[in-house]
């Protein structure tokens, strides 16, 4: 019954599976993430200044938790906006 | 039992030079005296863009300290930044070990330098990666193929 695990998803013949993504601070080996590192920061925001999304950033579940906390911070002390329109 | 602490404040900038040293001094004065132990005090950034406008304020001056400090100090700490109208906004943040010093930049922080390792672990990541993209290039590598065959035939 495990065995079979990997291969139980359909793939869509001739669709394109969407890549797997890989966390980007887990690849560039970050700890902490810094609020002050405000241009690492704005990658992980829409034009609108809204925080992306682990499913579009492709974080890991602990690194976006830092990464959202990182952004607040940022965004306390005008280093980032809360709103763009 | 002390702890370390990183605190950003936003000085208005309509404060003259040597009034804003002063209010520096002042508040470099009340962590020393509270017990506290200023490491570092950092006013690289200077003035700066706020992002956006605080009390109808577009710029504001930023200082970054580091100090060490028993833990009820930053209650105090921000009782007093709070009555100081010059004082725009504040954060005290507790430092753990673990984080990476970045410094503040005039403008963008320096890239951090990938760490240059190889290990096992990332090579298994990778592999599943690399045997996903192997299927797209096998069907483009016919593409050029028919296109080789093309001009060989007009010729």
């Amino acid at each position: 019954m495990s065995e079979d695990r990997g291969e139980r998803r359909p793939r869509p013949r001739g669709g394109r599976r969407p890549r797997r993504k890989v966390c980007n601070f887990c690849v560039d080996k970050i700890e902490y993430i810094d609020y002050k590192d405000i241009n690492r920061l704005r990658r992980f925001t829409n034009e609108r200044g809204k925080i992306l999304p682990r499913r579009m950033s492709g974080n890991c579940a602990k690194h976006q938790r830092q990464l959202s906390e990182a952004i607040k911070r940022a965004r306390a002390i005008a280093l980032m906006p809360y709103t763009v329109e | 039992m002390m702890n370390r602490y990183e605190m950003i404040y936003i000085i208005d900038t309509g404060l003259e030079d040597s009034a804003r040293k002063e209010l520096v001094e002042k508040v470099s004065a009340l962590i020393a005296n509270n017990g506290g132990e200023i490491e570092k005090v950092d006013e690289t950034w200077g003035k700066r863009r706020l992002a956006y406008a605080i009390d109808y304020k577009t710029e504001g001056w930023y200082v970054l300290v580091t100090f060490k400090a028993p833990a009820d100090l930053p209650r105090e700490l921000e009782r007093n930044l709070q009555i100081n109208e010059n004082v725009l906004r504040y954060l005290v943040v507790k430092l753990e070990e673990k984080r990476s010093a970045v410094k503040p930049r005039a403008n963008r922080p320096a890239p951090v330098a990938a760490p240059v390792e190889e290990e096992a672990a990332p090579a298994v990541e990778e592999a599943p990666v690399a045997v996903e993209e192997a299927a797209a290039p096998a069907e483009e590598a016919e593409a050029p193929a028919a296109e080789e065959a093309a001009p060989a035939d007009a010729e």
